[in-house]
């Protein structure tokens, strides 16, 4: 009886595996998954119908169990069927490998030269970049969050 | 005869190609493990891209996509992969044979050579070279295939080329490296009997439109990875047949100049002895 329940509990986790160059680099289970596409965030439950899509540069946000991990998510295709969700995508970055120092002087810089007079096509590539720096530094602020959710918790243990 | 002299000679000439040899070795096999994991690395995501470009293919509709329509072939367009360096062997003569051979089935090539013993061998035959891709660090290799994607992308919409062929050598283990030829555009479109039920977001047409760019990139990564693991490998195992050879000349020459060594020795004794000999006898004036 208590092996169904878990089972029960388990089929309404999906499986979400992230591909990327370097190989098979995430795989989790997770409730549900929010996933930024080309045309607005996709969430996806248990259950889904399969649909492809394509993803945008954005936050991908995997609640499991009421905790949501956000991973910075730079293009790529996404396989969506009943129980699990393939991402394929160039460029998938947890919290912890990303360089905030290196953000942010990115975001200054890119920052100053939206002030100067820039061409069209280079305003369009560093809309990209910069769109780029904000979403990683984003993802790791979540890093500093939940650094500092556990060092209260192990508080209040005491 | 040579000397005992030419001899030593040579030996020190083998010995320091030896160690050449011996370093190249390490170089190769260093270079080999890196590269292998970039290999294993890449190898998933391409096999899955190729699946979904498959898949998509396979749909109604799909067929009709310009990166699926298959066009009246007037200009092929052939991407040739070799190696910057010499000292591998049999690698790139392999490939160029390999791709030489295809493009001669009635072709109207157009080369993209990439590697500077392709583009010398290309040259030597007169073919037709659009682009030229030459001395690509291997850190760079991830972006460099990124951009020859899109120029190819670009190049194949505008018409200059009907379709396209990638000729690269196919990594299976270090003694192991088949050369390849396969088409990369138009795509090649699997027939499957079974019911595609699957919906594309935002719709097929822009889905196809981004996927088939990033399955290329990832194509061409891999092709490049393929065969840079090979050439390391093909390196690596001729050179320390090489190195084997070398020692065995080494051993050779050693031998000669320990012979020549002792006829001296002995030819300077029986000097010695027969002098003595005859100073015992009382000189050369008995009798």
């Amino acid at each position: 009886m208590a092996e169904q329940l878990t089972n029960a509990v388990n089929d309404k986790k999906i499986t979400l595996n992230i591909t990327t160059p370097r190989g098979l680099k995430f795989v989790e289970k997770a409730d549900m998954v929010i996933m930024r596409c080309i045309d607005g965030d996709l969430g996806v439950l248990s259950g889904h119908a399969p649909v492809s899509a394509i993803l945008g540069d954005g936050i991908l946000r995997i609640i499991n169990n009421g905790v949501v991990k956000k991973l910075a998510l730079f293009g790529g295709i996404a396989e969506i069927g009943k129980k699990t969700v393939n991402i394929f995508s160039t460029i998938a970055q947890r919290p912890e490998e990303i360089d905030l120092e290196r953000a942010e002087t990115d975001r200054k810089e890119l920052e100053a030269l939206f002030k100067e007079k820039i061409e069209e096509r280079r305003i369009q590539t560093s809309l990209i970049l910069l769109r780029r720096t904000l979403v990683r530094i984003e993802v790791s602020m979540d890093l500093e969050e939940v650094e500092y959710f556990e060092e209260e918790s192990e508080k209040r243990e005491f | 005869m040579s000397s005992m002299r030419d001899i030593k000679q040579r030996i020190e000439n083998v010995r320091s190609v030896e160690q050449i040899i011996k370093a190249m070795d390490m170089v190769a096999s260093t270079k080999l493990v890196k590269i292998r994991a970039q290999l294993e690395g890449v190898r998933p995501i391409y096999r899955e891209l190729k699946r979904v470009a498959e898949e998509v293919g396979s749909q109604e509709g799909a067929k009709f996509h310009p990166f699926y329509k298959e066009r009246e072939v007037k200009n092929s367009l052939y991407i040739v992969l070799t190696s910057d360096r010499g000292l591998a062997g049999s690698y790139n003569a392999n490939i160029t044979a390999k791709a030489l051979e295809h493009m001669n089935q009635g072709k109207n090539e157009k080369i993209v050579a990439v590697g500077s013993k392709g583009y010398e061998y290309f040259k030597r035959k007169g073919k037709n070279i659009v682009q030229t891709i030459i001395d690509l660090p291997d850190a760079q290799v991830y972006y460099g295939t990124e951009s020859l994607a899109k120029w190819l992308v670009d190049y194949y919409m505008t018409g200059e080329a009907d379709e396209v062929f990638i000729a690269y050598t196919h990594f299976m283990s270090v003694l192991n490296y088949v050369p390849v030829v396969v088409r990369l555009l138009p795509v090649i479109i699997k027939e499957t009997d079974k019911e595609n039920e699957i919906k594309y977001e935002p719709n097929q047409d822009t889905f196809i439109d981004h996927m088939i760019p990033l399955y290329l990139h990832m194509k061409l990564f891999r092709a490049f990875s393929e065969s840079h693991t090979s050439e390391q490998a093909a390196r690596m195992v001729n050179m320390d047949a090489a190195g084997k050879n070398a020692s065995e000349i080494i051993e050779k020459l050693t031998h000669l100049y320990n012979r020549k060594r002792q006829t001296a020795i002995t030819q300077e004794l029986s000097e010695i002895v027969g002098s003595v000999n005859i100073l015992n006898k009382g000189g050369l004036h008995d009798n």
